[in-house]
């Protein structure tokens, strides 16, 4: 099993970064557009997940100190929840860091492991494109009903699943083209990577 | 059975190499084609999203953010100097103080990848030089990474809390002794491999004055549990809010007190932190889709009619539990697992006069095993990696430290008193 933590092993104590290094890892290279959606997901995904930790913390100061409620702050930080996820898990699909067994493909080497990594991520296209044929629909439905305490339409909250689906076979899709013009996994990875 | 096929084709999907969260979507809506159930995928993948918008869930990105925080701002490295200096001159001294400060970590981030990777990165190059095998050094930073999720807080225990409906201040409660006791068991194992091979009989004793010294430099890491813990058992705050407290402490510790970190780093940190809890987060919203489908197939049902067919007394189920969790753990990760679970086991136990409490401790108990057992295995991998060999060695040099788990996880599992002395005398309380 591979993921984000378990690939940052050593980083405790590590040195903070220079001023000369980019506020957001720059990750793979791809061409102007595809970097570009990347860095709106990436930044998407730190001021939604920043905004979310601020307002729970922020009702925990005004709860005990000032004995009130902001009441709609938990049904605004679940619809956070839902668009930090499901964008984080587009931003992770980026970097090949999902949970993944890789015990077995890991043992493939040269083409045939290119041609493994391509019946996976045709699986995942496959699948992501369910979620977002599915969730257009749920996203459509949502229309018609509001949050309770916010008064929007359920639509803000379901529409992350079809947006991020979306964004996320664009970067897989992308991963596809890259190993039909036979770039090795390490090549569009990094070594480190699953 | 439909709960045996739908597994059955996310292993094999998932041995594959498909992302665990596509493997679980597409194994689940596979078996609704397959068999044709018409059930719409509308509901399926509803579920999805209603798997991760729950208020409570909100806690595992910030207690993630909470333990990315500390890690980064060197706090690990500050607890591991105080346990060093307390620990040290023990036999297996260095082994001794790796496991207590998992501990300790544990109690501030709990996420057993998290605290292997924090005080692992630190303490397995010393272990090494010291005279520890590398096998020895990557099999305890598996084993000690894993007590962060028994010892409270403890993500596996949020979600679960979540599922079942558990008090999360009762099972926090409950986690603290057992978490003890299994970290005695691993020092005594250090202890062991220290005098037997002859590299660690300890260090000359710090005196008072250092481990003083030592213990301030962590006294604001220190805290840190104290005022989680503190302030959901008090009632101050939800354990949410409490996750929330967490990051902005660690913020302020990590930033004010030590400045460790900038604020040109809080970006890439936020990142980091957030990516990794959606990829937690999309698994358990996939798994939901997996519990929706068996709920409706009424596959509890089922299960229910096989268990009590075997299992005729509290005894036998609770075996029957270990047992097939401990087969669960081995190839799917604590926070899945529970999802998929807990539902099927938390009316059984309650029938059979269990408290969910402490079903929820000996779940949580069981899949940290689960984390270090081949052939998936969180900590296993990481704790390999850091020590620069291969699984198979650490898995080797790892199996008296699984018999040490196993004993301790079925003394927790038949004296019950060790895990809910506390909660009881809370709840008397």
């Amino acid at each position: 099993m591979d993921r984000t933590p378990s690939n940052a092993a050593g980083r405790a104590g590590s040195a903070t970064a220079g001023p000369a290094e980019p506020l957001l890892p720059p990750g793979r290279q791809t061409p102007p557009a595809l970097t570009w959606l990347a860095r709106t997901v990436d930044w998407s995904v730190v001021l939604i997940g920043a905004g979310m930790a601020s307002l729970v913390f922020a009702n925990v100061i005004v709860h005990n100190f000032f004995h009130g409620d902001i009441a709609w702050t938990t049904e605004f930080c679940e619809l956070l929840m839902v668009w930090v996820t499901f964008l984080g898990g587009a931003a992770a699909t980026r970097r090949g860091s999902h949970m993944v067994v890789n015990e077995l493909v890991n043992r493939v080497k040269g083409d045939k492991r290119r041609w493994a990594d391509a019946a996976i991520q045709l699986v995942v296209f496959v699948t992501l494109g369910l979620l977002l044929w599915y969730g257009i629909g749920i996203a459509d439905a949502g229309r018609l009903s509001t949050l309770t305490v916010l008064g929007w339409p359920m639509l803000t909250q379901y529409v992350a699943l079809p947006v991020a689906s979306a964004i996320t076979m664009v970067f897989v899709g992308w991963d596809l083209i890259e190993i039909l013009q036979g770039k090795s996994h390490e090549q569009r990875y990094g070594e480190v990577q699953p | 059975m439909i709960l045996f096929e739908t597994f059955g084709l996310f292993i094999v999907a998932t041995l594959l190499g498909v992302p665990l969260v596509y493997g679980l979507l597409l194994s689940t809506a596979g078996m609704i084609w397959w068999h044709d159930l018409g059930h719409p995928l509308t509901s399926v993948f509803l579920s999805y999203i209603g798997g991760v918008e729950s208020f409570v869930l909100i806690a595992v990105p910030l207690f993630m953010l909470a333990g990315e925080i500390l890690s980064r701002g060197g706090v690990g490295m500050r607890i591991v100097t105080f346990a060093t200096k307390l620990l040290g001159f023990l036999p297996g001294g260095l082994g001794i103080s790796t496991v207590t400060s998992c501990l300790i970590f544990g109690g501030v981030s709990g996420s057993a990848i998290a605290d292997t990777a924090a005080i692992g990165s630190v303490m397995t190059p010393a272990m090494i030089r010291k005279g520890y095998s590398p096998a020895f050094a990557g099999a305890l930073m598996s084993t000690a990474g894993t007590l962060a999720i028994v010892m409270p807080p403890s993500i596996p225990m949020l979600v679960y809390a979540f599922v079942s409906g558990a008090s999360v201040r009762d099972l926090f409660l409950a986690g603290v002794v057992p978490a003890v006791v299994f970290a005695i068991g691993l020092s005594l194992d250090c202890v062991r491999v220290g005098k037997m091979s002859g590299c660690d009989n300890g260090e000359t004793r710090s005196s008072g004055r250092e481990v003083w010294t030592a213990f301030l430099a962590a006294a604001p890491a220190l805290l840190m549990p104290v005022i989680i813990l503190g302030g959901i058992w008090s009632g101050y705050f939800t354990p949410t809010e409490a996750a929330a407290v967490a990051a902005a402490y660690g913020l302020f510790v990590s930033m004010v007190v030590y400045k460790d970190l900038k604020f040109r780093d809080l970006p890439s940190l936020l990142l980091k932190s957030f990516t990794t809890s959606a990829v937690v987060m999309v698994v358990i919203g996939a798994t939901s889709c997996l519990a929706w489908l068996i709920t409706v197939e009424q596959v509890p049902v089922q299960i229910a009619d096989m268990v009590t067919h075997y299992a005729t007394s509290q005894w036998t189920f609770l075996l029957l539990v270990n047992g097939a969790l401990l087969m669960l753990g081995c190839f799917i990760e604590p926070v899945p697992a529970l999802i998929l679970a807990a539902p099927l086991l938390v009316p059984l136990a309650v029938a059979f006069k269990i408290d969910p409490v402490h079903l929820g401790l000996i779940m949580t108990c069981n899949l940290a095993i689960g984390l270090y057992t081949p052939p998936v295995g969180g900590t296993l991998m990481v704790g390999a990696r850091l020590a620069g060999v291969g699984m198979g060695k650490v898995v080797a040099a790892l199996i008296p430290q699984m018999m040490i788990s196993v004993s301790i996880l079925l003394v927790v599992t038949y004296i019950p008193s060790i895990s809910m002395a506390l909660v009881h005398l809370v709840r008397g309380h």
